[in-house]
């Protein structure tokens, strides 16, 4: 009887519009950067020039600084949000967790924009902070927007949840016994911090490290909206070559270097992150 | 729970505080400037409503509102749909055959952005609502197909084959049976779709055209030409939306605990 809810035609039948749609306008977009990046006329007149053409250093110079911005915000954000994480798994008393996760969670879920206009309006030249700067101590700091501090402390903002979710689920999940048995059997905190915590809440740091990495190397709002328009970061250069540009190929053929170097830093961290946990249990 | 030392106590504490401060902030502020009687880039001059009044009176701002919600309704709703569909079809899979939407939501918006620019331009589809809600229902299913499939994978068999072996047809089970398990989970996954819509920007900045404005396209466009506390009243208002609906979600995944 059960096998006639779940026949094989049938199934297929029911997961076509999903598939249909993923193919179409996921899998079918990429294919097409691809493409652009590589022939000249749709599939066809294979050419390298494009990729020629953004093999240079300026173009390389950009793309490493939007790697610097990925990896500072990322690194910011696990040596602020693993304590936070931390403390809200192993140290709060159960009644207040829910309502601290919850506001954790609660930016998360809020429109970007909104958030990113609350820093505007905070870091104007006329803004909140220097009406406050002026009235208290009486410097005018001039100008926060399109400096660099700006854009770390709005990156590191709004990333910090990311960073945190995933470290919680699985400090949460961990064995209290553990700890405790490792202090008990005369290890001190920092001991037991180093070679029982961290080594078994690896996967919960790259799931968190690559979750902000990943999302704000191609992040294109916050750095044309605070970076100023005198750097260009990999998403404001994408942009620029497809609308302000309109030199698509180009344009494609240097998504596809940033994602390539992209990938390859990906790999690299990983490595990284793998041998510093161990490298920390020796302390 | 671990016991907490008096003496890192109240630097826990003290630490604690400052983040959430951190994290919460610029919020407070923008929500308390939407009240202020004076412009913008005048101090606190009391309490007024003026600003809401004029945002209810704008007609770029209602337009744009009634683009997101047409956008977001129909994206979720198909992604919902599709999801539903998926999960159930692939429930006799012993693969996981869901891995292939997991990447929605892990890429980098941008480049699916442009490609989603390449294809429509190639295909010659005009730019418009219809192109944003394609883009969002693909976003929208990475997030729904895995909460519609964490609550399936509790689904009893034996709930099925009782219906089915009482006389049910195929048809009647899946509308009476299935449905109503996983409607919390359908639900929680169309008000997240609305968020994830709701929430987007580069998406809707690359496949709008310049015809059609969303709520994100509007307040970018807004930020860019000079701040005024309107957008500051609007703002307020998106934060009570999106914290009403997240209010919803945990309330139905505490109802479905409870049971």
């Amino acid at each position: 009887m059960i096998k006639e809810l779940f026949n094989k035609e049938k199934s297929f039948f029911f997961m076509t519009p999903a598939l249909v749609w993923q193919v179409v306008f996921f899998m079918l977009p990429l294919l097409f950067v691809l493409q652009l990046a590589f022939f000249s006329k749709l599939f066809q007149n294979f050419t390298l020039d494009y990729i020629e053409q953004v093999f240079s250093f300026p173009h390389f110079l950009v793309i490493f600084r939007s790697l610097k911005l990925a990896s500072v915000t990322a690194v910011l954000c696990l040596l602020i949000g693993y304590p936070v994480a931390y403390f809200l798994a192993l140290y709060v008393e159960e009644r207040y967790k829910s309502l601290l996760l919850f506001l954790i969670m609660l930016p998360f879920l809020t429109n970007i924009l909104v958030q990113i206009y609350a820093w505007y309006f905070i870091l104007e030249k006329k803004g909140v902070l220097n009406k406050f700067l002026l009235f208290f101590f009486s410097i005018d700091p001039g100008n926060w927007l399109n400096t660099s501090i700006a854009m770390y402390v709005v990156m590191f903002h709004i990333y910090l949840p990311f960073m945190i979710m995933p470290l919680y689920t699985i400090l949460e999940k961990m064995n209290v016994r553990l700890i405790e048995a490792s202090l008990d059997l005369g290890a001190s905190y920092i001991q037991t911090f180093f070679r029982v915590v961290l080594p078994l809440s690896l996967q919960g740091i790259k799931t968190g490290f690559f979750l902000v990495y990943v999302t704000t190397f191609g992040e294109y709002v916050i750095p044309s909206l605070l970076g100023g328009q005198k750097h260009f970061f990999v998403g404001t250069l994408i942009s620029e070559y497809f609308f302000i540009g309109r030199d698509w190929h180009v344009g494609a053929a240097f998504t596809c270097l940033s994602i390539t170097v992209f990938v390859l830093s990906i790999l690299f961290y990983s490595k990284l992150l793998q041998r510093l946990v161990l490298r920390l249990q020796r302390i | 729970m671990l016991p907490v030392s008096k003496f890192s106590k109240p630097l826990w504490f003290v630490s604690m505080t400052l983040v959430y401060m951190f994290l919460y902030a610029p919020v407070c502020v923008l929500v308390l400037y939407s009240f202020n009687k004076g412009g913008f880039p005048d101090i606190w001059r009391g309490f007024s409503l003026q600003w809401y009044d004029s945002l209810f009176d704008s007609v770029a701002i209602w337009r744009a509102f009634k683009h997101s919600a047409i956008v977001g309704l129909t994206s979720s709703f198909l992604s919902v749909a599709m999801a539903l569909l998926w999960v159930h079809g692939a429930r006799r899979y012993k693969h996981d055959v869901t891995a292939i939407f997991y990447s929605n939501a892990m890429i980098f918006d941008i480049v699916l952005a442009v490609g989603l620019l390449a294809l429509f331009s190639y295909l010659s589809i005009p730019f418009g609502l219809t192109t944003i809600i394609a883009g969002h229902t693909l976003l929208g299913l990475g997030f729904t197909i895995p909460v519609i499939k964490s609550r399936y994978d509790e689904l009893d068999e034996s709930l099925i084959e009782a219906s089915l072996d009482l006389g049910a047809s195929t048809q009647y089970t899946f509308f009476n049976v299935i449905i109503p398990f996983l409607y919390p989970a359908l639900l929680s996954a169309f008000l997240l779709a609305m968020i994830v819509s709701f929430d987007d920007f580069l998406i809707a900045f690359f496949c709008s055209g310049a015809s059609v404005q969303t709520l994100s396209l509007y307040i970018f466009s807004m930020i860019r030409s000079g701040i005024t506390p309107m957008v500051n009243a609007l703002s307020a208002l998106l934060l009570l939306g999106s914290l009403s609906m997240v209010m919803i979600m945990l309330m139905l995944q505490r109802n479905v605990l409870r049971k």
